[in-house]
C-alpha cells in the first residue's frame, strides 16, 4: 500500500511517516504543494493525505485538481482550521475524511486504515478478543461462555474497542464515535464508563482485556502487555 | 415625559424665562398706568379746585360766601356726579360742603378736615371705610383783602379702579394662555430638532457584536447631528476593527497552536507506546502527554469560542425539541451522577419545541450538568427541568451543592474564571465550559443566568424563544 503525504511542517511529517511505516506503508512526503501535485499526478497512490495550508498550492487545489481527473483515490485532509465552512468546502469538492489537528496517531490511523478497506472495518457479527465474544447482532456479551449484562453506551464502547483488538483509542475518539460532538471536552465521562466496564468484564476474570494507556487512551487486547 | 430629557429641560427654560419676562412687563406696565391715570385725575381735580378759587373765590368780598356756595354747588353738582368739594377758611370754619351723593356711594362725613398747610397746592389719597378710595386734591387761596380759604375737589377712584381691575384680570388670564402656547410650540420646535437624534440612538441600541458591520443613518443636513452620526459610524467602524482583530487573533493563534501541538502530541506518543520504557520515564511521558492534551482541549475550546464570536452558530439551524435533547443527554450523562452517587432527576414532560443548532443546544446541558455533578458533593441531587413558559422555553439545572459566593457569581461566565481556586473539582477543567454556554446562548438568542447560594445550592436558567411554526 502506497501513500502520498503532502505536508509542509517536516515535524509533523516526520511523525506521521514514522508511524505509518511501522504499520508498514510505503510512504512518499512532499513539503509543498506544487510537489505534491506533480507526484499525485505522476504516480498512482492508494491512499492521500493532504495538509490544507500548503506553500505554493493548497491542500484544497491539490483536491480538485485530483478530482478532476476523476480519480477515485480516497483523499484524508488534515487541517489545523476547522471551521464548517471549510469543511463543507472540501467535502464537496471530494475529501473523504477530515482530521483536525493536533490529532492523536491512534485516530489517524484508524481513519487511513478504514479508507483503504483494510482492516478496520470488521465487518463480522462476531467480534472476539481472547475469550470475549460480542455478538453484534443480538448484541450479547458472552465470557468464557458466561453472559455479561452491560446498558447500551457501555455496549457501544466495548464494541468500538473490540474492532481493532490491541489498538489504544484515545478518549477523543472514544466520545466521538459512542457519544458525539457535544461531549467533547468531557473526557472524564469515558473514565467512568470504562471504570463501569471493566467491573463487569475484567473483575470477575484474572485476564484483564482492558487496558489504560496513560496520556493515550484505552485499548481492548488479551495479548499480554510489554 | 423623561425631566431629564434635552426636549423637556430646553422647553422648560424657554418657557420659564419668557413667562418671567412676561410678568415682568405686565407688572411694569400694570403700575406704570396706574400711576399715570391716579396722577392724570389729581390734576383734574386740581384744575376743578382752582377753578372754583380763580373764579368765585377771587370775588368773594362783592358777591359773598353764600354766593360762591351756590354757584360751585350749581356748576359742579357734587351730589349728582359723586363729587366731594368743601371750602374752608383759614380758621377752619366751614363755607361750603358737598352732600352725599344720590348713589351713596361716599359719605362727605368721612374726608377729615384738612390741617393747615403751607403748601398752595396737594393731595391726598383717603381710603374710605366701604372700601373705595376717594383722590383730594387742595388749594390754599389767599389774595389780598381776604382771610385765606382752603378749597378740596375730590372724586372716587372708581373709574380708574375698574378699568385696571380689568386690565388686570386680562393679564392674569392672557399670560398663562399665551406660555402654554410657547410651551407647545417650543415643544413640537424641539421635538422636530431631536427626531433624528431619536433616530441615531435606536440605530446605535440595534448595534450589536453580530452587526457591528451595520451604520447609523446619516442625513446629509450639514448640521451637528450629521456630525454626530458621522463620528459615531466612525467610531463603530474602529470597534469594528478591533473586535474583527481580536477574533482573527484568537482563530489565529488557535491555529498556529495546533501545528506545534500536533507535534508534540505525536512525538510523546511514539514514546509512551515504545516497549520496554523505563517505568520512571514512562511515567513523566504520561504526565507530559495529559498535559498536551489538555492543552489541546483548551485551544479547541477557545477556538469554539473564536467561532462562536463570529457567528458561525448558525450552520446547523433546525427545529427540534429541547425536552427530548435534555432528557437523552440526562440519560448519557447518568453514569456520571451516579459514580458520585448523586441522583440526577429529568423533568421534561410535554415537548419544548426550540430552534437552533443541536450539537451547540446538547453542548449547553451537557456543559451545565457537567459542572453541576462538579461541584455536587458526594449523594448530592441534581435536577433538570425543560418547561415552556409562556412564550419561552425555559431550561434549569439545579444542585444542592457546593454553591456560587455571591461576589464570583457574576463573572461565572467570564472566561477561565474559576469560582473557587481551591475547589474540590478534578482541576481538569478548562474554564471555558460557562463561557461556552454563555457563547452558545447568545447565539441563539437566549438568556442565561445563575443564581447561587453558597452551601446550598446552584440554578442555571437558560431561557430561550419558543419555536412556532
Amino acid at each position: 500500500m502506497r501513500i502520498l503525504l503532502v505536508e509542509d511542517e517536516k515535524k509533523v511529517a516526520d511523525i506521521i511517516e514514522r508511524g505509518l511505516k511501522a504499520e508498514r506503508f510505503a510512504v512518499d512526503i512532499c513539503h509543498n504543494g506544487r510537489d505534491g501535485w506533480q507526484m499525485a499526478n505522476t504516480y498512482d497512490y492508494d491512499l492521500l493525505i493532504l495538509d490544507l495550508m500548503l506553500p505554493e498550492m493548497s491542500g484544497t487545489e491539490i483536491l480538485e485538481k485530483v478530482r478532476r481527473k476523476n480519480q477515485s483515490v480516497p483523499i484524508l485532509i488534515l487541517t489545523a482550521r476547522d471551521g464548517m465552512a471549510d469543511k463543507v468546502k472540501n467535502f464537496e469538492s471530494g475529501a473523504d475524511d477530515y482530521l483536525t489537528k493536533p490529532f492523536a496517531f491512534a485516530e489517524l490511523l484508524v481513519r487511513v486504515k478504514a479508507l483503504l478497506r483494510r482492516g478496520p472495518v470488521n465487518r463480522s457479527s462476531l467480534l472476539r478478543v481472547g475469550d470475549l465474544e460480542i455478538d453484534r447482532l443480538s448484541q450479547n456479551v458472552r465470557r468464557a461462555g458466561k453472559k455479561i449484562e452491560l446498558t447500551a453506551k457501555e455496549y457501544g464502547l466495548l464494541e468500538y474497542l473490540a474492532t481493532h483488538p490491541g489498538r489504544v483509542f484515545s478518549r477523543t475518539m472514544i466520545i466521538e464515535h459512542v457519544w458525539d460532538q457535544s461531549f467533547q471536552g468531557l473526557t472524564n465521562i469515558v473514565d467512568v464508563y470504562v471504570r463501569h466496564l471493566r467491573e463487569k468484564v475484567d473483575d470477575p476474570f484474572t485476564t484483564k482485556l482492558l487496558r489504560t494507556v496513560r496520556g493515550v487512551g484505552y485499548s481492548l487486547s488479551d495479548e499480554v502487555p510489554a | 415625559m423623561n425631566s431629564r430629557s434635552i426636549t423637556f429641560r430646553l422647553v422648560a427654560w424657554y418657557a420659564g424665562s419668557l413667562a418671567a419676562i412676561f410678568v415682568l412687563l405686565c407688572a411694569l406696565l400694570y403700575l406704570d398706568l396706574r400711576h399715570f391715570l391716579e396722577n392724570d385725575r389729581r390734576q383734574a381735580q386740581a384744575r376743578r379746585a382752582r377753578q372754583i378759587a380763580n373764579t368765585l373765590l377771587i370775588h368773594v368780598k362783592q358777591t359773598g360766601e353764600a354766593y360762591v356756595a351756590s354757584q360751585t354747588k350749581d356748576w359742579y353738582e357734587p351730589e349728582i356726579s359723586d363729587r366731594f368739594i368743601r371750602i374752608t377758611r383759614a380758621d377752619g370754619s366751614l363755607v361750603y360742603v358737598s352732600g352725599a351723593p344720590k348713589d351713596g356711594s361716599f359719605d362727605p362725613a368721612e374726608v377729615p378736615p384738612l390741617p393747615a398747610e403751607s403748601h398752595a397746592e396737594f393731595y391726598r389719597k383717603l381710603d374710605l371705610s366701604n372700601g373705595k378710595t376717594l383722590i383730594d386734591a387742595a388749594l390754599n387761596f389767599k389774595s389780598a383783602g381776604n382771610p385765606g380759604y382752603l378749597v378740596e375737589f375730590g372724586e372716587l377712584l372708581d373709574p380708574v379702579e375698574a378699568m385696571l381691575d380689568r386690565l388686570f384680570l386680562q393679564l392674569a388670564l392672557g399670560l398663562p394662555l399665551a406660555v402654554g402656547i410657547i410651551t407647545v410650540g417650543g415643544f413640537l420646535l424641539v421635538r422636530r430638532a431631536l427626531a433624528p437624534v431619536e433616530q441615531i440612538t435606536r440605530a446605535a441600541e440595534s448595534i450589536t457584536l453580530h452587526n457591528l458591520s451595520e451604520r447609523l443613518p446619516v442625513a446629509r443636513t450639514g448640521d451637528e447631528l450629521e456630525r454626530l452620526s458621522t463620528a459615531l459610524n466612525r467610531m463603530i467602524a474602529r470597534l469594528d476593527d478591533a473586535f474583527k482583530n481580536s477574533k482573527r487573533f484568537v482563530a489565529d493563534a488557535s491555529h498556529e497552536l495546533r501545528t506545534p501541538l500536533t507535534i508534540l502530541r505525536g512525538e510523546l506518543e511514539t514514546l509512551a507506546e515504545t516497549p520496554h520504557l523505563n517505568p520512571e520515564l514512562s511515567e513523566r511521558v504520561a504526565s507530559l502527554l495529559e498535559e498536551a492534551i489538555h492543552l489541546s482541549k483548551i485551544v479547541e475550546q477557545l477556538l469554539t469560542l473564536s467561532r462562536l464570536d463570529a457567528g458561525e452558530a448558525q450552520s446547523d439551524w433546525a427545529a427540534l425539541d429541547l425536552a427530548d435533547l435534555a432528557k437523552t443527554t440526562a440519560e448519557q450523562m447518568s453514569l456520571l451522577a451516579e459514580d458520585k452517587d448523586i441522583s440526577l432527576v429529568c423533568e421534561a414532560g410535554q415537548p419544548v419545541p426550540v430552534e437552533g443548532d443541536r450539537v451547540r443546544l446538547k453542548q449547553v446541558v451537557v456543559n451545565l450538568l457537567d459542572n453541576a455533578i462538579k461541584y455536587t458533593p458526594q449523594k448530592g441531587a441534581i435536577k433538570l427541568s425543560v418547561h415552556a413558559v409562556n412564550r419561552d422555553a425555559v431550561l434549569e439545572v439545579e444542585d444542592n451543592g457546593v454553591g456560587i459566593a455571591r461576589q464570583a457569581l457574576p463573572h461565572v461566565f467570564d472566561r477561565f474564571y474559576r469560582a473557587d481556586q481551591s475547589s474540590s473539582a478534578d482541576g481538569k477543567g478548562t474554564g471555558l465550559g460557562l463561557s461556552i454556554v454563555k457563547a452558545i446562548c447568545i447565539a441563539h438568542s437566549a438568556e442565561v443566568e445563575a443564581v447561587s447560594v453558597p452551601s446550598v445550592g446552584s440554578r442555571f436558567r437558560v431561557v430561550l424563544p419558543l419555536f412556532k411554526n
